[in-house]
């Protein structure tokens, strides 16, 4: 890895995202609905599930979904290939694009809750669980991304963790059931891990997250050398 | 000649199917070689055998002192410029964009940017969308980004294929003043016009193995047919052994009024490869 062509890539990926119609307009899904929600206008405590729901939705939306359709254009296009056969490393260039994710990520979820006139007076342990739970999203958009061969094929991939992941707690509305056998393994999600620890918990649901974690990212690791190898 | 290309017996099968069977050349330092060969004879599979794309079955192959065990190894392949059948650029980006991008990951001079594109003709076209740009144009940039890093290798896999004329030559332009600056160039080809034009060495490609190689105008030389043909204006052509012609034939035909054109049928690389491969080229 080298932090200049990591940055080379970056620039180039910043580019690319804005100019990009499709991806450019997931930032506003989040924004949308925040604004939705805003002009509302009820002054009630902002439920958690709804801070959630948006935390879900950018990070299946934009980070998972942003990096998964980069990597296939690139591989659509044939333009991963000239970059490989450059100095930057396949790491140089994941690195790269996920730093430009994860950026549009940051600032749609800022601009979301600063139109909910969130309290962001989160403490240490939501904030490790965010990063986690960005971490996974991250992590699964990768493990598809070098594995998908065309931006047509990442919906197949993106629809069920965008519905699993991402939409989580919308569940709630679906099945009312707490009891609900889909409800109770919706429990183990990580979307509900976070939610958990922003109603106090820590130790288990911290756990639970870390695994999905370390999952995801076995996951990235495989594909990663799978095409390490065909490459 | 030292040698910056060495293939020995190289083998490729796909499965069953022998794609490349026993190649053998070499490319000299400073020259265009070209591979020439109808579609489905094995170019492409040279070149991505060279270009670390694709594992060689059986034989062996050098590069720049690189041996084919170091082919997929980014230190050999950033070494190189390479064109390749399906290369592209970023059609969202600006032409500079997309130039500045290789520039920074090869670690180039900020000025080679400038140059490439005025060597290319194209300085105007530095800040337009590639979307925008025309296909030739596009081929052009990316024999740009190919030599920003003024690799001493530059593999071409069919450069001018499906380019209208013009810019088929404004290419030729091109690789005769980047060979001009010292770099040896690999091409392949099916348009033997070009290979007369470019190639200090080419090889005859067909179905997989070599049939022959050499200078095109010694391969012309030695396939030449021995004749001497004379057209009169009734449209009768005589031809002759040139054993057979004599001074008396010559001079006759030469003074008389009724005689068109005289000449020996030297062949053009065209007819020279239907000889040797049995095969039209495309
Ligand atoms: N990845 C591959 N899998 C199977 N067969 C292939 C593959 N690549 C090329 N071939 C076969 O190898 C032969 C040579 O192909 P290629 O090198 O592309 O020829 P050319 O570039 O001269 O048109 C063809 O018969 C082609 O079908
Ligand atoms: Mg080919």
């Amino acid at each position: 890895m080298n932090a200049g062509r990591i940055m080379t890539i970056f620039e180039k990926d910043f580019k690319e995202f804005t100019r990009n119609m499709m991806l450019f307009t997931s930032i506003l899904l989040p924004v949308l609905i925040a604004f939705m929600y805003g002009s509302m206008g009820d002054s009630q405590q902002i439920p958690s599930m709804l801070i959630f729901l948006i935390v879900g939705i950018a990070f299946s939306s934009i980070l998972t979904s942003g990096i998964m359709t980069m990597m296939a254009e690139e591989n659509e296009k044939n333009t991963l290939r000239g970059l490989v056969q450059s100095p930057a490393s396949m790491m140089d260039i994941l690195v790269g694009k996920s730093l430009v994710v994860t950026l549009m990520t940051a600032v749609s979820l800022a601009v979301s809750f600063l139109i909910m006139d969130m309290d962001m007076s989160w403490g240490a342990m939501d904030i490790t669980g965010i990063i986690l739970l960005g971490l996974f999203f991250l992590n699964s958009g990768i493990g598809v991304g070098l594995t998908v061969k065309s931006v047509a094929t990442t919906s197949v991939y993106l629809l069920p963790i965008m519905l699993i992941f991402g939409f989580t707690p919308m569940i709630e509305i679906i099945i009312q059931d707490e009891t609900h056998i889909i409800r109770q393994a919706a429990d183990y999600l990580p979307l509900y891990q976070n939610m958990a620890i922003y109603d106090g918990e820590a130790l288990v649901p911290m756990l639970i997250l870390s695994l999905w974690v370390v999952l995801s990212f076995v996951y990235a690791a495989w594909s990663f050398k799978a095409r390490m190898k065909d490459a | 000649m030292t040698a910056v290309i060495t293939v020995q017996d190289l083998t490729k099968r796909f499965g069953s199917e022998r794609a490349l069977d026993g190649v053998d050349f070499e490319v000299g330092r400073g020259d265009i070689f070209g591979l020439l060969g109808p579609s489905g004879s094995g170019k492409t599979t040279t070149m991505k055998i060279l270009t670390g794309e694709v594992e060689i079955s059986g034989g062996t192959a050098e590069v720049l002192g690189f041996t084919d065990r170091d082919f997929g190894r980014s230190a050999y392949v950033k070494q190189l410029g390479i064109l390749s059948d399906n290369s592209s650029l970023y059609d969202r980006l600006t032409v500079k964009d997309n130039l500045e991008l290789f520039r920074k990951l090869y670690g180039a001079g900020r000025h080679r940017i400038q140059e490439v594109l005025e060597h290319v003709g194209l300085t105007e076209q530095r800040d337009k969308k590639v979307s925008l740009l025309s296909k030739g144009m596009k081929q052009r940039i990316l024999i740009c980004k190919a030599i920003l890093h003024r690799p001493e290798v530059l593999f071409l896999d069919e450069p001018t294929s499906a380019l209208d004329p013009v810019t088929t030559e404004r290419i030729h332009d091109m690789l005769l003043t980047i060979k001009g600056q010292g770099t040896t160039i690999m091409l392949t080809t099916h348009n033997m016009a070009e290979a007369t034009v470019l190639c200090d060495h080419v090889a005859f490609l067909s179905n997989g193995r070599i049939l022959d190689q050499g200078r095109p105008d010694n391969l012309r030389h030695s396939y030449k047919n021995n004749k001497i043909h004379v057209t009169y204006r009734t449209g009768i052509i005589k031809s002759y052994e040139r054993s057979e012609v004599n001074k008396n034939i010559l001079e006759t035909a030469l003074f008389d009024s009724n005689v068109i054109d005289i000449r020996s049928d030297y062949p053009s690389l065209g007819e020279v490869f239907k000889k040797v491969t049995g095969r039209e080229l495309v």
